[in-house]
């Protein structure tokens, strides 16, 4: 291949490198307007109306209240019970219940500091705990915005298994994570001649925001443009929430008769915007005398926040994962996803699985804890080969042998078997305050929609012929740092034989692009990636077909000639589903996934016993990503994403006082800087997938899920104990290390 | 106001509000949208920018104290023409993703290899602290530095030809003064109520999160007399207007005062440490603050002046509760004077911050002591930071241990619980009062094992 499996430099490269890249907060916009939002203090209340300051020149400023609303008040996503704005009750700390434009930026504080809320608050539900007594219901019937169970096929033998072993049980707390995408969030909303209105924004679902637009305003698509404009990261964090404060700008524009931008600082970015959900795991596994592992039953719970957003899916995903990379003959997880008077959690790289994975790997770690067995040698008798089957009911393929080739190379790169017994001695012999630890995860990531998804999204592709020879990948999936401008036309030059400076990429807008589905799910490069591969042929079928005799076989020619035309030629790709996968939505069985891309990480790390600190040194991390369609990106998303899940592991941390979190800036919040991230090795193995685009998987999310359990495993290494929980702040460690004291 | 600059080489003259943002000066009244804003309180380096050949946060900077410099932004770095070397080797490496940070990683970078040519990895994590990236992990950002290290370039920032002081508008909001010369600034001092701005990384970061702007704003960072730092065989006094890099860079600082250049080495990250000053860390009497521990346990005294004269107030003595220090509504802080220490004598500073840099300390000590020929401790110092509303001294440990033979044993761990025993923190968003405890007790413990 010659584009394909090439480390070729990123596309947006040089502009980015120049500060030549306009986001959206660097795009002049001449009167445009601002627009802001006023915002519950309280965690739950009564809203029994909005108090104006009389001193205030109201008739400078336009506000919006759930009154003057003419569509459906809802942001539409899974469910529709987000209102846009609240009518009578408010259900958490932030929640925006009224909407303020202005001509600029002191004005708009004016107004938003003139008016007040009157709320009458009520007694809220702010913990997991709480939520699941039910004593106090604020969602549905029992708080439950979704539960699910993944039961074994045979459920005598799984309730005989859980009787006859011994069972080992863990629980699992992972916190929350706040995305910290470099460029807070924002859209701007222009208003159209003909009543509808055109969105620009840092977003990664042009077509999520144009769905929620068209519901909540009752317009046609015709009249509603959707635009992403170069997005400055987002990892899930600008998959649901561009729909809330899109929708807010346009119902500013279309009051205002304006365009109204809505662009965060980072303040109300942390304010407003989701985070990864919370989660509490239960872990119980049945083992046979012998150390087999013979059933294991699992309870996830994840704190989706006051509203529905994407939380049902999400726990979807971590359930189809909370057994982890390990053949276990029967397992029963149940997820829940349980409503708290706190901000909606949202898409965060990973979507479920970081946290179910994490609590699935610790419990490995206590299961050999508890039968006296190196937590290596049981991931090696217990690991999944091929053949075997998932919980869900989905056989690992024939020939597919990932999940051993990573962790041996990993163990076999990081030297761990070696490092783990010099450490342990060192260790034992040492004086200072400094102890050091090794850990080991194994995991996996299911890449694309969950089950049938995939059918229901429907992606399109289209590749067009320019009149130079060149072609243009149409598509709705955005590039946000990941790299699909440059891997999308590494595909498409593959497949039309053409060096990889001859295919454009069109900056998705809902006006040009078909709908090839959201950049989510780490399913751009495999799944649309092989749609535009079909796009391809189509493009190039169609110039063979429509070419003179001139062109002979020259496809290129003959598109070129038809675009210098006028009439230029469009291949369409559309997702072709795959009728041997089965998949019962209801029971969350079959072929929950079409691919699985696997990762072991082996990280080193030190403690400070003295301050408690953790320093993640060293991380060897091996992948197999079916093929890597650039090696150099595809090494970027390992170790950005690795530091994520360290990160979240020990250092990021937002606690909630009434409902209000309270690490709200960059002060507070803390990610890490160039000093605390480790030196990383990463190797790319790769198995072709038949399902994805050159045989590629997908990838964005798979080093998310890898991070925190090794990390944690490398902490218990260190101090011969580690929490169940995550963070693992100097304090909680502090903390934690106390409670075992007598 | 009326300034003058250089921006990208070009000479301009600007008519400004004196306390906007550099920041917003750059990207909105000249359209240099390279810079970025990724926090508003100089946590991210987005907005690096370069000043005289200095990396500097553009949102810590008030427009008014560019004037006369030199201000170098990406768009000033290089072209796909003719580039920096490290554009292309952030490009080669793969050290750009998402992008918008990149381009204060790159100034940082550019800054970085113009002080230290060929860095170690250890200095080019350094060197980046300031700037965080959310997509590359840094491992790319990394190497890219280290292939463009030792690629020559041209890089000669073109001088300011404007000189004298800025011109004040009639309708300037603020009253900012600006004096170049002590007497005048102490006659500005004493005409009224003002607040004092030095480096502005604490004060411009609070004006962000809408704090209200003071009407009258008396500048410190043009006083000369103020700046640098001056060793005698009695010991140094160091300019208020000093900043952490000055002391970070001096030799004689880090071999006499191991201890404060070890402070201000931990502050923030390099932007913030050629912004801050030590008069401005002395001033804000945040509790967390790191230099002033270090500077009260060597001995630092506080030198004030006004128009009556000087008066010097030892470090410990300076702070009476909660951000209040004792500096008269007339007074400038002038220097910090600091003893030649004995050259027996221990020094440490420990910090247990968030992270490894651009941290707040959960828990900081600044500890000195000196081993007797009987192997006694003497001269014991002990100042801690973030456990109370001030600096905190530990009286019942340092007596506890004056005196004391170092091989007593058990002596650290009686000293710990001493230390933990004696204060009185509090829980925060940072820690606990308990972790406090404990691990001020563990330093205390740390700095006696030596």
């Amino acid at each position: 291949m010659k584009v394909v499996g090439k480390p070729l430099p990123r596309r947006d490269a040089w502009d980015k490198v120049t500060g030549r890249t306009r986001f959206i907060a660097d795009i002049p916009r001449p009167g445009a307007w601002f627009g802001g939002a006023v915002r519950s203090p309280v965690a739950r209340g009564r809203l029994r109306g909005l108090v104006r300051d009389g001193g205030f020149d109201w008739s400078q400023v336009v506000v919006i209240t759930a009154g003057d609303l003419s569509g459906p008040n809802t942001v539409a996503m899974i469910r529709e019970d987000l209102p846009l704005l609240p009518v009578d009750e408010v259900a958490f700390v932030g929640q925006a219940v009224a909407l303020v434009a202005a001509p600029d930026p002191a004005t708009l504080a004016g107004a938003l500091a003139a008016l007040r809320p009157d709320i009458e608050e009520l007694p809220a539900v702010l913990s997991i705990e709480h939520a699941l007594r039910g004593d106090r219901v604020i969602w549905g019937e029992d708080n439950l915005i979704a539960d699910y169970t993944i039961a074994p096929d045979d459920m005598d033998a799984f309730t005989a298994a859980m009787a006859r072993g011994r069972i080992i049980e863990g629980v699992y707390h992972t916190g929350y994570q706040e995305h910290i995408y470099l460029e807070p969030q924002g859209v701007t909303a222009t208003p159209r001649p003909d009543g509808g209105v055109e969105i620009l924004g840092s977003l990664q679902c042009p077509f999520y925001v144009l769905n929620a637009l068209t519901r909540a305003l009752g317009l046609e698509r015709d009249r509603l443009v959707v635009r992403q404009a170069p997005t400055g990261g987002a990892f899930g964090g600008k998959e649901d929430y561009p729909s809330v404060i899109a929708l807010q700008a346009a119902v500013l524009a279309m009051a205002s008769g304006r365009e109204v931008a809505m662009i965060y600082g980072r303040h109300e970015d942390i304010i407003a915007s989701t985070k990864r959900h919370p989660s509490r795991t239960i872990q119980r596994t049945a083992v046979a005398p012998g150390g087999r592992l013979l059933a294991a039953d699992i309870d996830v719970v994840l704190d989706a926040g006051a509203f529905t957003t994407l939380s049902p899916v999400v726990l979807s995903r971590a359930i189809l994962h909370a057994a982890g990379s390990y053949d276990i003959p029967l397992v029963r997880i149940r997820g829940r996803a349980v409503a708290t008077n706190t901000p909606p959690n949202g898409a965060f790289r990973g979507f479920g699985v970081p946290q179910s994975i994490f609590a699935a790997e610790r419990h490995m770690d206590r299961i050999a804890r508890e039968l006296g067995e190196d937590p290596l040698a049981l991931r090696r008798r217990s690991i999944l080969k091929p053949g075997d089957a998932l919980p869900h009911g989905q056989v690992l393929p024939e020939g597919g042998t990932a999940a051993s080739l990573v962790l041996e190379r990993a163990i076999e790169l990081s030297g761990y078997e070696n490092r783990r017994e010099e450490i342990a001695a060192a260790n034992a012999s040492a004086t200072g305050p400094e102890r050091r630890g090794i850990g080991v995860s194994l995991v996996h990531h299911g890449a694309g929609f969950t089950g049938d998804g995939e059918d229901k999204i429907d992606a399109v592709v289209h590749v067009r012929g320019e009149a130079d020879g060149t072609a243009t990948v149409l598509c709705s999936c955005v590039e946000m740092g990941q790299g699909a401008e440059t891997v999308l036309p590494a595909i498409a030059a593959e497949a039309l034989g053409l060096p990889l400076e001859a295919v454009h990429y069109h900056q998705p807008d809902t006006g040009a692009v078909p709908d090839s589905g959201p950049t989510v799910a780490s399913r751009t490069t495999m799944v649309v990636g092989k749609v535009l591969v079909q796009a391809c042929g189509d493009l190039a079928e169609q110039a063979l077909t429509h070419g003179t005799d001139a062109h002979g076989t020259d496809a290129r020619a003959a598109w070129s000639a038809r675009a210098a035309a006028g009439e230029p030629l469009v291949g369409e790709g559309r997702y072709e589903p795959d009728s041997s996968i089965r998949w019962d939505q209801q029971h969350h069985h079959g072929d929950a996934y079409q691919g699985y891309a696997w990762m072991a990480t082996v990280v080193e790390t030190a403690v400070d016993t003295d301050t408690w600190e953790i320093r993640p040194e060293r991380v060897t991390v091996v992948a197999e990503i079916g093929k890597a369609i650039n090696p150099v990106l595809c090494v970027g998303q390992i170790e950005g994403g690795m530091l994520q899940s360290l990160a979240w592991a020990y250092l990021e941390e937002v606690r909630l006082d009434g409902g209000r979190y309270l690490n709200d800036r960059l002060a507070t919040y803390i990610i890490p800087t160039c000093l605390d991230a480790p030196a990383y090795t990463v190797k790319l193995a790769e198995e072709p997938s038949p399902r994805g685009a050159y045989g590629s998987k997908g990838l964005g999310e798979l080093p998310m899920n890898g991070g925190a359990p090794a990390l944690a495993a490398a902490v218990e290494h260190a101090l011969g104990t580690a929490p169940d929980f995550i963070p693992m702040t100097p304090d909680r460690l502090l903390a934690h290390l106390q409670e075992l004291q007598p | 106001m009326k300034i003058v600059c250089t921006v990208n080489g070009q000479r301009r003259e600007l008519d400004v509000r004196p306390m906007r943002r550099l920041l917003d000066v750059l990207r909105e009244d000249l359209g240099l949208t390279g810079t970025k804003e990724g926090c508003g309180e100089g946590e991210c380096g987005a907005c690096a920018v370069h000043v005289d050949g200095r990396l500097m946060n553009a949102c810590q900077m008030p427009v008014f104290q560019a004037h006369g410099r030199g201000i170098v932004t990406i768009e000033g770095l290089g072209d796909r023409d003719h580039p920096d070397p490290l554009q292309a080797a952030f490009v080669e490496t793969g050290g750009v993703q998402c992008g918008f940070c990149t381009p204060g990683l790159l100034m940082a970078s550019r800054a970085l290899l113009n002080a230290s040519p060929q860095p170690t990895e250890t200095e080019i994590r350094e060197g980046l602290a300031g700037n965080l990236c959310r997509c590359t992990g840094y491992g790319r950002v990394i190497e890219a530095v280290q292939l463009a290290a030792g690629v020559p370039v041209v890089d000669a920032p073109a001088p300011v030809d404007g000189s004298g002081l800025p011109v004040p508008a009639p309708d300037d909001a603020v009253h900012v003064l600006i004096p170049d010369r002590l007497d005048q600034a102490l006659a500005d001092r004493a005409a009224g109520p003002c607040t004092i701005l030095a480096g502005g990384t604490d004060l411009m970061a609070a004006f962000n999160a809408g704090l209200p702007v003071p009407d009258r704003v008396l500048d410190v960072s043009c006083l000369q007399e103020l700046r640098g730092i001056e060793v005698t065989a009695a010991g140094v006094r160091i300019g208020s207007a000093t900043s952490y890099s000055d002391l970070i860079d001096s030799p004689d600082v880090t071999r006499i005062w191991p201890a404060m250049a070890e402070a201000a080495r931990l502050v923030g990250a390099p932007a913030v440490q050629n912004m801050g000053t030590v008069g401005g860390n002395l001033a804000n009497a945040s509790p967390g603050a790191d230099l002033v521990p270090a500077l009260a346990a060597l001995a630092g005294v506080v030198v004030l002046v006004s128009r009556q004269g000087e008066r010097r107030v030892p470090v410990t003595e300076f702070y009476r509760g909660y951000r209040d220090c004792d500096c008269r509504p007339d007074e400038l802080i002038a220097a910090v004077d600091l003893p030649t220490p004995a050259p027996d004598l221990r020094q440490a500073f420990f910090k247990a911050g968030t992270r490894r840099a651009q941290s707040i300390a959960r828990v900081n000590l600044a500890a000195c002591a000196r081993i007797d020929g009987q192997g006694s401790l003497r001269d014991v110092r002990l100042v801690a930071g973030s456990v109370a509303p001030t600096i905190a001294l530990l009286p019942r440990t340092t007596a506890w241990l004056e005196g004391r033979a170092i091989s007593a044993p058990n002596l650290a761990d009686e000293a710990a619980a001493l230390a933990a025993d004696e204060i009185t923190p509090i829980d925060d968003v940072r820690a606990s009062a308990a972790y406090r405890r404990t691990v001020l007790g563990n330093l205390v413990a740390r700095f006696l094992r030596g």
